[in-house]
């Protein structure tokens, strides 16, 4: 077994190396760089050229590449070209910030998704059913940057209970930084909560018409007992499937909420980064983007020949 | 030395100043003593960007002017400038030597005393085209600097120069013991009212009153909060939640919204520094006819891009000059006004009554894309068909500075509330020796270079009329609508004020 993880190793890291070239390569092949950006509109060529200079990106693209590649094994990610402020510390926030918003909102997609869907293939009130019909519908088709306004138009300008956009840190004002959060994970958490809530409901009703469901009942034992206990764990699978899909789903749609409630998190980073031709930065997310992915797919073949030998053994 | 100087401000400039201040201001000025304390919540749509404060770029302008001090400062309607770091100073008849007297009680926020070095090194600085500063070539004709005690320095000029004090303008007076470190933006110090306390890039920075700041009794409020909200409409709804003080930048017709409403309060800028034209490249045929680019400004319909694009704040004219600046003539403004017909035959007399050309915008600056629809419309009218190109800033950038812009493109220019020498010798479009258009005379440059060396009023409107004669004739920049900064914020805040670069000042703003 660990042989076996052992040999999955030099695959990772040539994926890793590969997928480094190419990210470098289609960087500094894209017009504009990072010089163009901070000469301004107003700069003429030898200002251009002497920023250009002082950045290094005069330099042939190979040494240029040496010098990434030396950062990223000795931990030296160096500074933004554009903000100038280190770029560990830069991702470092952001990742911390983007984690802290999907992970409420994946709980709050979770929570909401099951509530609707439950209830959805349990009810026998019509108005009960329509009304979680309309919700998931509206909550699916809605998009964020629409649902993102409503929210703070009705919460944050009319009502004024929740702040319209903005940051604090849940370890130093938990309450302040909940009050934050809420408005933003509440937005990107209802399109997947429909998803799930769908998915569940049909999955649901399917099993809650299974001939054992009806046996249950039929001893007599108690309702909320028989849906717990026997007809949703049967119903699950589809709906863990669905949900792992849904959280990436959630990462990529962080960008937009995040600029709707200014919230500080790595979607901001990496397109504003990306505009301004921020080399570095956009090449170490870019990168720690692949890194997780191929530790992701090597712990999934690790995992999969922990559950079955023969691949272990035909590999 | 013979001396023709400026000793300080006169009575009249005084009073001028006063009413610049008022105007500049938010709310009316407060009757009672003024409050202090509380910490003022600002935003913005763009990051600040602390390695780019020697060159003019927007995002900075939030706190480059709470942080730092410049030597002088321009009243808004005569363009004279004031003291600040320099109390006084004397330029030479010839106009090639300028001597400043500078402050004796001004201290950095590190507690070291400033002094003239400081403003050697600045110019110096400012020199490097490593910083950036639009403002180079005039720093550059700065050939010599000596220094007379800690509390007069003496520059001497290649030649004289009527845009000098446009540098003492918008040059931040830095601390030239840290500046790799303001660089870096880790530590930004400055002999301004306030002190730099944080940044958390993408979020927020946070400014502490300077205790020691040299103006006695100010600044009034204890700090400033600049939070960045990257989207415009976020930053209206965080205004209107009251979750901050001042909205810096809104899109006009955001703040026509606020219009009426007693809750808030909104300022347009006196300064009129973004002017948005229509640019051609000459080396792209039949853009190179004189006729052509004339007839495209005929064909637009400024008054249309003011009222839809801009609700209808600023002012729809063919110049680039705003009335404030000595260049500016009313006759010369309405040169180019919407006319189908006369654009018709101008296209008909050169001989390219229907052609084809790009229309390139740069996608990150929010007008861009409804300005070039109705220039599209416009053009299509007269017969030209346009296909509009949208270029992400970087691309549409480095294809500007290269000339490389494929036809016509719609752009944003600034400097032209400054010094009109400053237009023309530092704004790209505008360079008589390398521009945007590739547009080259040599009348043009006779006339830029007569405006830039100017050494009185009247040699300077005369060298002005030139230049503005070549650039109505030549129309390779065709000037549209002329815009300001917006504020808007609520009643509470006031008394803030801002320089001709919209380099913010709340040396006087009170938090009710």
């Amino acid at each position: 077994m660990v042989l076996y993880a052992l040999r999955r190793i030099p695959s990772a890291l040539v994926v890793l190396f590969l997928a480094s070239v190419a990210i470098f390569a289609v960087l500094h092949l894209a017009p504009g760089n990072p010089a163009v950006v901070l000469a301004g509109p107003d700069a003429d060529s030898v200002t251009i050229a002497a920023i250009t200079h002082q950045l290094g990106l005069d330099r042939p693209l190979p040494v240029q590449y040496a010098i990434w590649l030396r950062g990223i094994l000795t931990g030296q990610l160096g500074q933004s070209y554009v903000l100038g402020a280190p770029i560990a510390s830069l991702i470092g926030r952001g990742l911390g910030n983007t984690a802290q918003l999907t992970g409420a909102a994946v709980l709050l997609a979770v929570g909401l998704g099951f509530a609707a869907g439950t209830i959805g293939a349990t009810t026998r009130s019509r108005v009960v059913r329509a009304a979680v019909v309309t919700f998931t519908t509206i909550s699916f088709a809605v998009p964020t940057f629409i649902s993102g306004v409503l929210l703070v138009l009705v919460f944050a300008v009319w009502l004024r209970v929740l702040p319209p956009g903005g940051h604090a840190s849940l370890v130093t004002d938990p309450l302040g930084g909940l009050r934050f959060l809420i408005l933003p994970a509440v937005c990107l958490a209802l399109p997947a909560s429909a998803v799930i809530a769908r998915f569940l409901q049909t999955s649901l009703s399917a099993v809650l018409e299974d001939e054992y469901i009806r046996t249950a009942r039929a001893k007599g034992l108690p309702a909320a007992r028989t849906l717990l206990r026997h007809a949703l764990p049967n119903a699950l699978p589809p709906v863990v499937t669905v949900l792992g899909i849904q959280i990436g789903q959630l990462l990529g749609g962080a960008v937009i909420v995040e600029a709707i409630f200014a919230w500080p998190g790595l979607g901001q980073l990496i397109l504003q980064s990306f505009v301004s031709r921020d080399y570095l930065v956009v090449q170490d997310l870019v990168l720690l983007a692949v890194t997780v992915f191929i530790v992701f797919q090597t712990l999934t073949d690790i995992a999969h020949a922990a559950l079955d030998p023969r691949i272990r053994l035909g590999s | 030395m013979a001396s023709v100087a400026h000793h300080g401000p006169t009575r009249a400039e005084m009073l001028a100043m006063l009413g610049g201040a008022a105007l500049a201001g938010l709310g009316a000025p407060a009757s009672a003593a003024p409050k202090r304390g509380g910490v003022v919540q600002i935003a913005q749509v763009p990051d600040v960007i602390p390695s780019g404060l020697f060159g003019q770029n927007f995002p900075n302008g939030a706190i480059g002017g709470l942080i730092y001090n410049t030597l002088t400062a321009y009243d808004h309607r005569t363009l004279a400038p004031r003291p600040q770091l320099a109390k006084s100073w004397d330029v030479s008849r010839d106009g090639t030597t300028v001597t400043m007297q500078l402050r004796s009680d001004v201290k950095f926020h590190s507690g070291r005393p400033f002094t003239s070095d400081d403003v050697v090194f600045c110019i110096k600085n400012m020199q490097d085209p490593a910083r950036g500063s639009q403002l180079r070539s005039t720093a550059s004709v700065v050939t010599d600097l000596s220094t007379a005690g800690p509390g007069e320095v003496k520059l001497r000029l290649a030649h004289p120069v009527s845009n000098l004090f446009d540098l003492f303008e918008l040059m931040f007076i830095v601390d030239r013991e840290s500046l790799p470190d303001m660089l870096a933006g880790k530590s930004l110090i400055g002999t301004g009212a306030f002190t730099w306390k944080q940044w958390n890039p993408g979020d927020s920075v946070t400014l502490a009153r300077n205790p020691a700041y040299w103006k006695p009794n100010r600044p009034y409020l204890d700090g400033v909060e600049l939070r960045i909200i990257p989207q415009t409409q976020a930053l209206l709804a965080a205004l209107q939640a009251q979750q901050i003080q001042l909205a810096l930048g809104l899109a006009p017709k955001d703040v026509v919204s606020l219009h009426g409403n007693k809750a808030f309060e909104t300022v347009v800028g006196d300064t009129h520094d973004a002017a948005f034209y229509v640019g051609s490249n000459v080396n792209v045929k039949p853009l190179d006819r004189r006729e052509v680019r004339q007839a495209v400004s005929f064909a637009i319909d400024r008054e249309r891009i003011l009222k839809d694009v801009f609700g209808g704040l600023g002012a729809a004219q063919s110049v680039p000059w705003p009335q404030s600046s000595p260049a500016y003539d009313a006759g010369d403004a309405r040169r180019y006004h919407f006319d189908p017909d006369r654009a018709k035959q101008l296209l008909k007399a050169s001989g390219n009554e229907k052609f084809e050309t790009s229309l390139a915008i740069n996608s990150g600056l929010a007008p861009a894309s409804a300005i070039a629809q109705i220039v599209e419309f416009n053009l299509q009218q007269v017969g030209i068909t346009t296909t509009t190109v949208s270029f992400d800033a970087a691309q549409f950038i480095k294809r500007l500075a290269g000339g490389d812009l494929p036809g016509l493109w719609v752009n944003v220019h600034g400097f032209g509330q400054m010094h009109p020498a400053t237009l023309v010798v530092s704004a790209f479009p505008f360079n008589a020796a390398k521009n945007a258009s590739n547009f080259r005379d040599p009348r043009y440059s006779a006339a830029v270079n007569e405006a830039w060396t100017a050494t009185n009023d009247r040699a300077e409107r005369a060298a002005c009329r030139k230049v503005t004669g070549v650039l109505l004739e030549e129309q390779f920049v065709a000037d549209c609508v002329l815009t300001s900064g917006t504020y808007a914020g609520v009643p509470a805040f006031r008394d803030f004020s801002y320089n001709m670069y919209d380099y913010l000042n709340f040396d006087d703003a009170t938090l009710g």
